[in-house]
């Protein structure tokens, strides 16, 4: 065990030595290494952090899990059930005229809300509606919500920029309006509007205030207002209620959530990988091309240290064999190249961090000032530990991989072909 | 007692054509003896000396250094043979240039890891001041003269107090009066320390002066 050491502390004073003669084009290798990884570094965290940034954007509007009721068409007839294993056919089937509303949805809320996974659970009643603006009307949704619980789910409160959050809790008939939707229907605080609804009934309500979520969606068709006031907009009795949002702890656990209380309550349900899946792919995408820049430049710092090492091993040959006859093994002489290009790799993967790290921080100090992204100010940078373990990693494979192939010709070279002159 | 027992070695080049260079060679040498193997180019005298020296591993017959049979053995087992039983001089000088007489020298031991660096060093310096080249111990290889580089090369060899010294042409490139004095060491090693020395020459001054003779022609022992 001793004598491995001395051994590789050997090959490696010999490849000091080999470096040291050859410090620029050593240099040259590490600055390569160093480039690629300190690109990597500052491209996964700018990407990563915009990424994460619309991911806060958009999850903070969506739950993490809906159960709702849908119309639904039976996927077995009456003619099934009265002649099984009959081949029946039945054209263009009508869905049953049911209520969308959730059954027995107070019990459920309160089994969710006592559940240790769970951060807050609400139920909501949504509906269509059309606001009338003079002889046109526009097409819009009014959610109905507990303000308190919409709060703890969604932090709303902090997206008002006009009116008051709390006022559509006190004050009959009051709603939130959406900035775009607001700004279409040149309506202000306080102003009064005209609401129809899908059965066609007509209902003024006043606009307590106006919010902004950053979501031009959101934005540009939502209204907020308190479950009383939207079930007396569609006639309903105060036990109707057509959605849960729950918000979990850990976010991860929503599918298999949503598909246990599917099961239980007999309920539809989403959760937000289905509900964002463009997005998240998006993501994915995003990912795919900083890891095929970094590897490209990667690539090309690689083939920078093959040369050095290859060349390098050309004009050593004589020395090589002479190694050999005073009794270095081949995997000595392997050693002491593939020694050069792991320092090499792994000087050049530490500045390629430091680096990289002195940039995004740089980044992330740009201010930015978005019309659609309100609570950003700052280019926004992600600096998860992990992007720098998986950089360090990524420079030691490319450089040891590129440097054992002119190693291993190194090891592979025979001493007598050159001795013998 | 036999230093070096070499029986039926057969040795063939693939390359251009298959072809015969060693045809049934065998002889001992004792410890002390001083051998010069002589012959003319192609007689297969330095084809022979490479096979002796481990680095060549491609032969039919016997091998035995100190006892042990080298056919057959890996790699990593010879270059730790090499390194503590066989010293090596080369006709042309060769030393790594990058480093100094002194790391030169002192290589082969540290590679051997018996003794601590600093009592390598003494030993390395020692045997450069033996060798009259002690004034160059700090100063780069490359900058030496081929007498000098010669003489570090033989320093080298010397270090691990090798059982048998091999050289190939070592006196091919010196002058008569470096020649003079590497044979004079040559010749002393043998006498004085029980060190077998084998030699590969076309000098024949040389060869007549060694303890004893090998001749090859077309890659057999006809003398010796």
């Amino acid at each position: 065990m001793k004598k491995r050491l001395t051994n590789i502390a050997l090959s490696a004073s010999i490849a000091a030595t080999y470096m040291k003669a050859k410090l620029r084009q050593t240099l040259v290798a590490t600055a390569g290494v160093a480039f690629g990884i300190t690109v990597f570094i500052f491209m996964v965290s700018f990407i990563q952090g915009t990424n994460e940034y619309t991911q806060d954007v958009v999850f903070q509007q969506s739950p993490h899990l809906r159960l709702y009721n849908e119309i639904q068409i039976a996927d077995q007839s009456l003619l099934d059930r009265r002649f099984p294993g009959f081949v029946n056919l039945v054209h263009h089937q009508k869905p049953k005229d049911i209520l969308l509303n959730l059954k027995d949805v107070n019990q459920v809320l309160d089994v969710l809300q006592a559940d240790p996974r769970v951060q807050a659970a609400s139920g909501a009643i949504t509906t269509q509606v059309f606001f009338r603006l003079g002889s046109s009307s526009l097409n819009g949704k009014i959610n109905g919500i507990d303000p308190e619980m919409e709060d703890r789910l969604f932090n709303l409160s902090g997206k008002i920029i006009d009116g008051s959050y709390e006022e559509i809790a006190v004050k009959a008939n009051s709603i939130l309006m959406g900035v775009g939707l607001a700004r279409q229907l040149n309506v202000k605080t306080g102003d009064q509007i005209l609401v129809t609804t899908e059965k066609g009934g007509n209902f003024p309500v006043i606009v307590a205030g106006i919010f902004k979520t950053g979501l031009t969606d959101i934005d540009k068709q939502q209204c907020y207002a308190s479950i009383k006031t939207v079930q007396k907009l569609l006639a309903v009795p105060a036990s109707y209620l057509t959605e849960i949002k729950v918000k979990l702890f850990d976010k991860e656990m929503a599918p298999e959530m949503s598909r246990q209380l599917q099961a239980r309550y007999n309920y539809q349900g989403s959760d937000w990988k289905k509900d964002n899946a463009s997005l998240l792919e998006g993501d994915v995408l995003r990912r795919m091309i900083v890891y095929g820049v970094a590897g490209t430049i990667l690539l090309v710092a690689g083939f920078g240290i093959f040369n050095i090492l290859t060349m390098m091993i050309y004009e050593k040959m004589k020395e090589i064999a002479i190694l050999k006859a005073t009794g270095f093994s081949d995997s000595d002489v392997r050693g002491i190249f593939l020694t050069q290009a792991l320092v090499i790799g792994a000087a050049g993967a530490v500045m390629g961090l430091l680096f990289g790290f002195l940039i995004s921080y740089a980044v992330s100090k740009v201010p930015f000032n978005s019309d659609v992204m309100i609570t950003l100010d700052h280019l926004p940078v992600s600096f998860k530990p992990v992007y720098y373990v998986t950089g360090f990693t990524f420079g030691i494979l490319t450089t040891a991989l590129s440097g054992y192939l002119p190693s291993r010709k190194a090891a592979k070279m025979d001493p007598i072909s050159i001795l013998r002159g | 007692m036999n230093v070096l027992e070499v029986a039926n070695l057969n040795k063939y080049f693939n390359e251009p054509v298959r072809n015969q260079v060693l045809n049934n060679v065998g002889f001992q040498v004792k410890a002390g003896e001083f051998v010069a193997i002589t012959g003319k180019s192609g007689s297969g005298k330095s084809t022979l000396l490479y096979l002796l020296s481990t680095m060549d591993t491609d032969f039919e017959g016997s091998i035995e250094i100190d006892g042990e049979q080298m056919k057959g053995k890996p790699n990593r087992w010879l270059a730790a043979f090499r390194n503590r039983h066989i010293g090596f001089v080369f006709q042309f000088h060769y030393l790594l240039p990058e480093f100094t007489s002194l790391e030169n020298v002192m290589l082969p031991a540290r590679k051997l890891g018996a003794v601590p660096t600093g009592q390598i060093e003494q030993r390395a310096m020692d045997l450069l001041k033996l060798l009259d080249v002690d004034s160059q111990a700090t100063k780069r290889a490359a900058l030496l003269s081929g007498g000098q580089q010669q003489r570090v090369a033989i320093a080298r060899a010397l270090i691990n107090d090798p059982l048998i010294v091999m050289g190939d042409e070592p006196t091919g490139n010196l002058d008569s009066t470096n020649s003079a004095t590497v044979f004079g060491l040559f010749k002393e090693l043998a006498r004085e320390r029980q060190q077998t020395v084998l030699v590969v020459t076309h000098d024949e001054d040389f060869a007549r002066r060694a303890d004893r003779r090998i001749h090859m022609a077309d890659g057999q022992i006809v003398e010796g």
